[in-house]
């Protein structure tokens, strides 16, 4: 024997063997094994195969099959000019490419360049959704800015986070808001796809700030760990194996002790030796450890987990449901609360029809007309095209009221507009161009409206008290139908259930 | 017995039916034949399962609906002798002559066992020829173009929903399993004016509910909401603009 097999070094550190079935494993096999060639039967047979150095010597030397490297003649490479997608400015530059691809074919690296969606929102949807005491519209209006130009590279967002009014930040807190932000608007916003699509795209944005927190901080003390920690706690993890083993041996011993004494077929068919050890299985366990610590924030996963055996077990009973008519509404109605007075009456599907708020409702049938959509009835009200009517309903009357919302933004813009022209032509006009070039400086497309200004302005200066106090009043009312438009965006959700 | 009557909550179990009418323009010779000079169709209204039978060359029906309904009343114009038909067996349907579309009132019975109040739903009784744009046309075409054209239909899926229903109803409703409606289309599609589109799939001899046309409606719908999307987009996008505008003229209003 030369040297110390593995089963030696078990033997002296007191380990039993069965723990390690891979070293057992191929002792077994080895008998069957097939006589190696190059060593003669006779000779074999003598020895057996516990001869590996005489047979790696006696076996015709293998050598490693020879890698193809393209035996069918050299490929051919062209220099060949080309254009990143990528880059604003049509810089042409030159790379080596085999000479059989398609040079008509697209920069292949230019797909890496995926710009992120980019999630704006708008002053009505921050004051119906998105308020928090902890941000202020400005802030946070920053942070998606700062997310946008540095393509939600967050580190990069928290190295140049500076806003000077607000409380310091973590980087926890910043992708807090972003994600909740996101989320917010997924949420709210009208989805054109299906549910499940919109849900996965939810949970891409899913940001569970307590736990980051938390893995953080164990990783950073891990990190942290002294090299006498490290010791000690490797000391203490081959104690506990051992320990283990121990208690493991004891107890197979008690157990056969047992079945001597009693017999095996005295009626102790199967006594309860478990197999995991006092900790249970500690790889399992390290695995657990492990994952938690090195799985990214986002719990979507565990969400699924939680969502399909509820879908599975439904899914028994669906073929049956589906031949029968039945739907199932779990637990919406609690039990027992159904009495005579509270029952729901058989109705008719298209009863549920959901229809327009009065408000809107001609704006709405308009767009829906434009759509060729009739909003009143469905070809088949079944529970699907309830649900795609609604939801197609929902959009329609948010579109409207966007449209409210701009037209009364555009007015303002006018007034705002207006105000400003008014008090440059108060102010001595020495050179208004100038002025004006100023104003629009920092918004290159707005040389469309620039030039309403000055148009508008020649004209406007003659009847200045007038229209201010007009115009003012105008303002005041628009305010005033924004404040309404956001109490009937809360009672909405009734009127449609 | 009393177990019987005990509610099954958290579930409603609905069945498919269709109602409406199909009528076809009386022969001269059957006018000639006919006490009233001025009828000029011959219609039937009826109140059906939805789903057609085999070879049938009527509209649904493939099931009799009396394991749940009792009776169907319709309520016709009231210049018909006697107007409110009852109807106790199935078929349920009323078939009469006349010269005049007008509303009809169909109000459906269910049996005892099940506990729910009948049902009341109308309608428009459809003697002359779909459009495109589904509006009546000013004049209906004579009565020779229009037998040409073959037998009108008009018809409306819908479906009776139960919530809740008694284990004893529950349990005569899933012995009849509705037959359910055939995947594809196999005949003519029921002309329905909310879908103008279907006016020339519906042509050319009995039409057939089939569950491609619920897919095609969903499908429809979803355009029209992907587009409606797609404005929002486009409005959000220079709304934001717009805000953004105003609060820099707003800035500039108060720096001045």
């Amino acid at each position: 024997m030369a040297g110390a097999s593995a089963a030696d070094v078990r033997s002296i550190l007191s380990l039993p063997n069965s723990s390690t079935p891979a070293s057992t494993q191929p002792k077994r096999a080895a008998p069957l094994a097939r006589k190696p060639s190059g060593i003669s039967r006779e000779l074999y047979s003598l020895i057996g195969p516990s001869a590996p150095t005489l047979v790696a010597q006696a076996a015709k030397p293998r050598l490693k099959q020879k890698p193809n490297l393209g035996s069918g003649g050299s490929t051919k490479w062209e220099w060949r000019s080309f254009k990143n997608p990528a880059r604003t400015d049509g810089l042409e530059l030159g790379h080596w490419v085999k000479a059989n691809t398609d040079p008509s074919a697209d920069y292949p690296f230019a797909r890496y360049n995926a710009k992120s969606a980019d999630y704006t929102y708008t002053q009505d949807e921050y004051t119906k959704l998105l308020e928090d005491p902890e941000w202020t519209k400005e802030e946070t209006d920053y942070l998606f800015n700062l997310v946008r130009e540095y393509d939600s590279r967050f580190y990069i967002v928290t190295d140049r986070y500076e806003f000077a009014t607000g409380p310091p930040r973590s980087m926890e807190d910043l992708k807090d808001r972003y994600y909740s932000v996101c989320r917010k608007l997924i949420r709210s916003r009208p989805w054109a796809g299906d549910e499940a699509s919109k849900s996965q795209i939810i949970s891409t944005f899913q940001f569970d700030k307590e736990r980051e927190v938390m893995r953080k901080k164990y990783l950073l003390s891990l990190e942290n760990r002294t090299s006498k920690e490290l010791a000690e706690e490797e000391a203490l993890y081959v104690e506990l194996k051992r320990i283990e083993q121990n208690e493991k041996r004891f107890k197979q011993d008690r157990d056969r002790l047992l079945r001597t004494l009693l017999g095996a077929e005295s009626g102790l068919p199967d006594l309860p030796i478990d197999e995991d050890g006092p900790l249970g299985d500690p790889k399992k366990k390290k695995k657990g450890v492990a994952n938690e610590l090195d799985s990214p924030a986002t719990p979507s996963s565990s969400l699924f987990a939680s969502a399909v055996p509820r879908r599975a077990q439904s899914a028994k009973s669906a073929a049956h449901d589906a031949m029968h008519c039945i739907q199932r509404t779990d637990g919406t109605t609690p039990a027992g609360t159904t009495t005579k007075a509270t029952h729901q009456a058989a109705y008719l599907r298209s009863f549920r029809l959901a229809y327009p708020k009065a408000a809107v409702a001609a704006k709405v049938t308009q767009i829906a007309a434009e759509l060729s959509i009739s909003l009143s009835r469905l070809v088949m009200p079944t529970r699907d095209t309830l649900a795609q009517h609604e939801a197609l309903l929902e959009g329609i009357t948010t579109l409207v009221e966007m449209k409210k919302v701009t037209d009364r933004v555009d007015q303002e813009i006018r007034t705002a507009k207006m105000r400003l022209g008014m008090r440059e032509s108060e102010t001595p006009a020495e050179t208004p161009m100038d002025v004006d070039e100023d104003v629009q400086a920092p918004d290159t497309p707005g040389e469309g409206r620039a030039q309403s200004v000055v148009s508008t302005r020649s004209g406007r200066s003659r009847k200045q008290t007038g229209t201010t106090n007009d115009r003012r009043s105008v303002s005041v009312s628009s305010v005033d139908t924004s404040a309404t438009s956001a109490t009937r965006a809360g009672t909405k959700r009734q009127k449609f259930s | 017995m009393t177990t019987e009557r005990v509610r099954v909550k958290g579930l409603s179990i609905y069945r498919p039916i269709i109602y409406g009418n199909t009528a076809v323009v009386l022969t001269p010779e059957e006018r000639e034949a006919h006490p009233s000079r001025e009828h000029t169709h011959r219609w039937t209204v009826a109140v059906r399962s939805a789903a057609s039978a085999e070879e049938s060359d009527i509209v649904g029906g493939a099931d009799d609906l009396g394991y749940f309904i009792r009776r169907v009343t319709f309520k016709l114009h009231e210049t018909y002798p006697n107007p409110s038909r009852n109807i106790d067996k199935p078929p349920f349907e009323v078939t009469e002559t006349g010269w005049g579309e007008f509303e009809i009132q169909i109000r459906i019975t269910f049996i005892p066992e099940a506990g729910e109040k009948p049902i009341l739903l109308y309608h428009h009784l459809k003697l002359h020829p779909w459009t495109a744009s589904g509006a009546d046309v000013e004049v209906p075409p004579p009565a020779d173009v229009a037998a040409q054209l073959g037998p009108v239909h008009s018809w409306q899926y819908d479906e009776i929903i139960f919530t809740d229903p008694f284990q004893q109803f529950l349990n005569t409703l899933t012995a009849h399993p509705p037959t359910p409606l055939p995947k594809a289309r196999r005949r003519p599609v029921p002309f329905h004016i909310a879908n103008p589109g279907s006016l020339e799939a519906s042509k050319g001899g009995v039409p057939e509910f089939s569950s491609a046309m619920e897919k095609e409606e969903i499908q429809r719908l979803e355009e029209a909401k992907k587009s409606v999307v797609g404005e929002q987009e486009k409005l959000r996008a220079s709304l934001t603009e717009k805000e953004k505008e105003l609060e820099r003229l707003r800035r500039e209003l108060g720096e001045a």
